[in-house]
């Protein structure tokens, strides 16, 4: 039986083959292992392998990401929970330091009217403002101890607030502006017409006794005229808020500038009064209509 | 059923594939003729129908020989590698499809020869990176009729 040999088998065409696929191969091999070939497999596996290498990165940086937000959830929970004790605190001394604060305010306020108007002034402070008291109403902290006698004109930094009703001790009273039983003489910004400003309760006011012929504007400042000797002239009152042609005399409504029932403090003017308080001296701006 | 090449003798395949191995090697400041040369070892001198090893044996040679004289390719053998690819080629359709015409060897040559121009140009490009394409491709083409007739007298495929 005749042995036959395999061509890939250790025979001579095998080992010819083999040497044959060997010389192909490795010059194949040889060729691709070029620069050039070198860098485009490189480049191929570089690209092949982008997207795995970018998720990889991705998953790196969400872990690392997830971690650091952890410690800033940590770190931010830690510092909301310091900020509300903060705030609680802050909430508790300011409800322990708001009367305080506001009557600061106020005497600051009050302070820088006094230095402004150019007379000698007392301040007091407002102990109780009832609202709608026809025959006084404030209630000051100060009296006949502090010199106060009645019928002494009573400001605030925004406007006219009344005169002393009277004196007690320790204590005085104030007859408000917006009274029914209360008069201030007054005269109007632009017109220079002088009038009687006669309460209306509600922080308003009526302009008496001006003639019909006069020509008024809602808007228009009004201030003291200084006729009455209780308040020195060119104090500010209020604004027209509505004037009407009536029968015998012009009606001008007026809200006064001054919030009577939210004084925390006032100053009083001497008696008799200077007869003049420059304009520029009191406050410009208007504050609106009653409260 | 296949028929049987008339084969010259061992010492003259040998011969003639080292004549043109030599000449390849001596016409190297001449790059034209040099193809010329070459691409007749690649399909023609370095053919042997005995042994398949000694063909690419001889085109990488004439390959090696060509890179080498040119001394211009950062990486060599993408010549070598290429040549013996379409040696191989070319003396696998010689046993497996003899031809009897000029005509038809000469168009199956001129397949060829387009072939191992695509196939060296792409394997230098891989092994050696871009160069320029020159003008050995025409006076491969333009002289086809010459090398080819050469090659048909010498390896006499048609039997003659």
């Amino acid at each position: 039986m005749a042995h036959q040999h395999s061509p890939w088998g250790w025979s001579p065409t095998g080992r010819r083959r083999w040497v044959l696929i060997v010389l192909w191969t490795g010059h194949g091999a040889w060729v691709l292992s070029g620069p050039k070939a070198g860098g485009a497999w490189a480049s191929f596996a570089s690209t092949a392998t982008r997207p795995v290498e970018s998720a990889a990165a991705a998953w790196r940086s969400w872990r690392l990401h997830r971690a650091e937000r952890a410690a800033d959830l940590e770190q931010a929970r830690a510092q909301l929970s310091a900020l509300r004790q903060q705030v609680q605190m802050l909430e508790a001394a300011q409800m322990v330091a708001g009367p305080q604060v506001a009557d600061d305010e106020a005497a600051t306020r009050l302070l820088g009217l006094k230095t402004k108007v150019p007379f000698q002034t007392k301040a007091a402070r407002v102990l109780v403002a009832p609202v709608g008291a026809s025959f006084g109403g404030l209630i000051l902290d100060a009296g006949a101890d502090a010199g106060f006698t009645r019928d002494q004109g009573v400001i605030a930094p925004e406007g006219v607030v009344g005169r002393l009703w009277s004196v007690g001790a320790t204590q005085s009273e104030v007859l408000p502006a917006d009274a029914p039983n209360a008069s201030i003489g007054v005269m109007l910004a632009r017109s220079r017409a002088t009038g009687v400003l006669q309460g209306t309760g509600s922080n308003r006011g009526e302009i008496r006794y001006l003639n019909n012929q006069e020509v008024v504007q809602p808007g228009e400042a009004v201030y003291t005229s200084g006729l009455d000797r209780v308040f020195p002239r060119g104090l500010l009152v209020g604004y027209v808020t509505e004037v009407k042609p009536g029968d015998l005399e012009l009606q001008v409504k007026v809200a006064l500038a001054a919030p009577l029932r939210r004084l925390p403090a006032v100053l009083i003017l001497p008696l008799p009064s200077p007869l003049e308080a420059q304009p520029p001296l009191v406050p410009q701006i208007r504050t609106g209509g009653a409260p | 059923m296949k028929r049987a090449l008339h084969l010259r003798p061992p010492g003259q395949r040998a011969l003639g594939a080292a004549a043109m191995v030599l000449g390849t090697a001596l016409l190297a400041p001449w790059p034209g003729p040099q193809s010329l040369v070459h691409v007749a070892l690649v399909l023609g001198f370095a053919l042997d129908p005995a042994s398949a090893l000694l063909t690419a044996v001889w085109a990488a040679a004439g390959g090696w020989v060509l890179e080498g004289t040119h001394r211009i390719y950062p990486h060599l053998g993408g010549t070598p590698w290429a040549d013996m690819t379409v040696a191989l080629l070319a003396r696998w359709l010689l046993l497996e499809w003899p031809v009897d015409s000029l005509k038809t060897w000469m168009g199956r040559q001129a397949v060829l020869a387009g072939l191992w121009i695509l196939l060296v140009h792409f394997a230098v490009r891989l092994a050696a990176g871009p160069h320029i394409w020159g003008w050995t491709w025409a006076w491969v083409f333009l002289s086809l009729p010459l090398w080819s007739w050469i090659i048909w007298r010498w390896q006499r495929p048609g039997g003659r």
